[in-house]
């Protein structure tokens, strides 16, 4: 498997996807006394093109590493940044992949990665939880963290009136509760 | 036969009997007699809404005091992983000496938490001796650190945009000293774990994972180094100061010449990053580069360019029990953090765990299971169906381990 | 008061609600042959059938609390109860987290706390000693 460089990786998303792919970042710093390269790249692609943007990640790298799932809630949709690394293995080499997809909450539906990536299996279990988005094809959907008598349809994550309800925080005694 | 008798519930405690990491995670495990057929995970038992506290709470320097409570025992790396990623989210770059600082401080805990581990793995076979000898040993270590830090545990080193303490020649002398003792001592531990039979008879075949396995189902650490996966961090994306030094990643054929995956193999990995992990504090201590420690030292200054940072970032640290990812994003002009996501390396290897055991015996899962190191949110419960007896009864935790004591007296 | 004056050897039995391990692992180094309580006869047992005394660690994840209630009805009396650590006397740094029931003292009554983020295994064996005394006054008072 030959190894790209970060601008060929990025180059071969925008061959695979075109104008699926709406924007692509590389970023760059330097590392301690010898000033080494530490590289991230950071690409947001649109909702239809996703699984086959997962599939050119597995392209680039067999097995590739999933970090995790983060996810934000950005008022009309939600965001979800899945944090691939590939070319792992080698000294120098590795590379991490941030690949960002919105989501409308009018439609909060994300197909599965986990016949790609056995291991996403807990990830997706987790943001099914905890910001309310729905993971189609999931092999597994129960609960990951909360206890199943945590209320249905709160989500710890969101921020608008899904999220916990002011009497769920506790505030213990002899504090005060922060306002934010 | 099965849909008339009942679902047979063994409630067996999983984990050692002295409480350090006798933490509350349940297993289900189906059973056929002695054999396992099946395993399930439940976790949640731990779950403090870390997270959720950090973006909703906390400053960004607050959150590093919160981040070191995600674990006890991985105290450099959480925080580490979390400043590197402001940093790169803030565009803030540390000055050189506290990169190798903070590697001394990766690396004194890589030790501490081996150490503690190898006594943990040797009392689950029931080898109370070589507990106690472990972390007997340990202790050293733990006083250098308080030696250095000033606390044995919580060290709060690390502050973003450098470290909060210098490591000074005249500390050199102290370090070097506690690093022959334990120079002296590598091969004394390596003859207690590795060439004592029973060890062998009860760790060989055990827990096995397959390169393949650990490749799809992302395994991280020495977890995946024992299965023969060259993944780690501080050789493929090296952060800190690792950028200068050259670190390989520790796999079992570099002893024994072949890689099974079973839990012997972890305890090979292990032993061998703590030889590793003494030679790059030397290493670190010969080339410190001169200079200041923080790259803005003064908070209120800090505190704005943060407030005011717009900007996402990663961290990535090599833990010792596998890979830590921090993912932060700052938005200009709010004082917490706008997404802070946490994954620590355990959550990955527990779902190794089915794999791991399958097919094994009841009396392997207490060493099978701790042999993948598990930290926050660790297996504790276990629940246990016996598809052919179908009675329930609860086995209290000193049968659990009594069976695992047994099995090494039988051999 | 000298520890040869204890009559009995003390059980211990470890529960951790959540806790981060940073009090665990101090209350093992206790064990160890640096600080090692166990040639006083203190022992950490694996059942709270057994136990004299309940260590108690965490802030008391919800999930936790029936388990908390059951073990505690499990310890036979007269038994203690002993906090480490500052999470579970007031919720240490997660004190607003919507996963939490509160410190410790609301959902079991507790005898002796030992502060601290981990506290030091000193503090530690201080706070045994107390729990130590404590127990040998109450069994004094119900003879």
């Amino acid at each position: 498997m030959e190894l790209l460089s970060p601008t060929g990786v990025i180059d071969s998303f925008k061959a695979a996807l075109s104008d699926s792919l709406l924007y692509a970042r590389l970023y760059e710093c330097e590392v301690a006394v010898k000033k080494n390269a530490f590289r991230t790249i950071w690409l947001h692609v649109e909702r239809d093109a996703f699984r086959e943007a997962v599939e050119h990640v597995c392209e680039l790298q067999e097995y590739p590493h999933l970090a995790i799932i983060s996810c934000s809630d950005l008022g009309q949709a939600v965001e979800l940044t899945y944090h691939f690394t590939i070319y792992y293995g080698r000294r120098f080499a590795e590379l991490s992949l941030g690949l960002r997809v919105d989501l409308p909450k009018t439609d909060l539906k994300v197909p599965t990665i986990t016949d790609l990536i056995p291991g996403a299996l807990f990830a997706e279990r987790e943001i099914q939880e905890m910001i309310g988005v729905e993971v189609t094809g999931i092999p597994d959907s129960r609960r990951l963290f909360l206890p199943d008598d945590f209320p249905e349809g709160v989500y710890p994550w969101r921020t608008d009136e899904t999220g916990p309800p002011a009497d769920m925080l506790r505030v213990l005694p002899g504090r005060q509760q922060k306002q934010c | 036969m099965l849909e008339e008798t009942e679902k047979a519930t063994y409630t067996i405690p999983v984990g050692p009997i002295h409480p350090a990491l006798k933490e509350p995670v349940r297993l289900a495990l189906t059973i056929d007699g002695e054999e396992i057929v099946d395993v399930d995970v439940f976790v949640g038992q731990v779950h403090r809404g870390i997270e959720w506290l950090g973006m909703n709470r906390n400053n960004p320097v607050q959150t590093i005091y919160l981040a070191e409570r995600v674990c006890g025992i991985c105290n450099i790396c959480h925080p580490l992983a979390f400043v590197m990623a402001v940093e790169h989210a803030a565009g803030i770059t540390p000055p050189p000496r506290a990169e190798y600082i903070r590697t001394i401080a990766a690396e004194m805990e890589r030790i501490h938490s081996h150490l503690l581990w190898a006594g943990v793995a040797a009392h689950e076979i029931g080898f109370d001796t070589i507990f106690y000898l472990a972390w007997r040993v340990r202790e050293e270590i733990m006083d250098l650190i308080e030696y250095l830090t000033g606390n044995r545990v919580t060290k709060g080193v690390v502050q973003i945009g450098g470290v909060r303490r210098d490591v000074t020649e005249e500390q050199f002398p102290r370090i070097r000293k506690s690093l022959d003792y334990y120079k002296g001592l590598f091969d004394q531990l390596r003859k207690v774990f590795l060439d004592d039979r029973t060890i062998r008879m009860r760790t060989k075949h055990v827990g096995v994972l397959s390169k393949e396995d650990a490749l799809k189902l992302l395994a991280v650490g020495p977890t995946a180094r024992a299965s023969g996966v060259t993944k780690d961090i501080r050789q493929d994306q090296p952060y800190a100061a690792y950028a200068d030094l050259d670190v390989q990643a520790m796999t079992p054929d570099m002893l024994t010449g072949t890689v099974v995956g079973d839990t012997y193999d972890r305890i090979i990995v292990r032993l061998l990053e703590v030889k590793q992990s003494i030679a790059i504090i030397e290493q670190c201590l010969e080339s410190m580069p001169p200079g200041p420690i923080l790259a803005q030292p003064k908070m209120p200054v800090l505190l704005k360019t943060l407030a005011n940072a717009e900007g996402e970032g990663i961290g990535r640290v090599e833990a010792p029990r596998g890979e830590v990812v921090h993912y932060v994003r700052l938005e200009a002009g709010r004082e917490t953090l706008a997404n802070w996501r946490i994954r620590a390396p355990t959550y990955v290897n527990l779902m190794c765990v089915p794999t791991m055991l399958k097919g094994g015996q009841i009396a392997d899962v207490p060493i099978a299971f701790a042999s993948i190191d598990p930290c926050q949110s660790c297996a504790n419960r276990m629940v246990v169906t016996d598809r052919a007896l179908g009675t329930r009864s609860i086995m209290d935790y000193e049968e659990m381990h009594r069976i695992s004591v047994q099995r090494t007296e039988e051999l | 008061m000298s520890l040869k004056a204890f009559k009995r050897a003390l059980w211990v039995y470890h529960l951790n609600t959540g806790s981060c391990n940073g009090c665990d692992i101090e209350i093992l180094a206790v064990l160890t042959p640096r600080y090692d309580v166990e040639r006083f006869g203190i022992m950490l047992v694996g059942s709270p059938r057994h136990a004299d005394v309940l260590l108690g660690t965490g802030p008391v994840v919800k999930q936790m609390v029936p388990r908390v209630k059951r073990i505690y009805e499990q310890v036979p009396d007269p038994k203690v109860v002993m906090l480490v650590g500052n999470c579970g006397i007031e919720g240490g740094v997660f004190y607003e987290s919507y996963s939490l029931a509160g410190p410790f003292d609301q959902v079991i009554p507790v005898d002796v706390y030992v502060p601290g983020c981990p506290p030091r295994p000193e503090a530690i064996i201080d706070g045994v000693v107390k729990a130590w005394a404590k127990l040998e006054k109450a069994e004094q008072g119900a003879r």
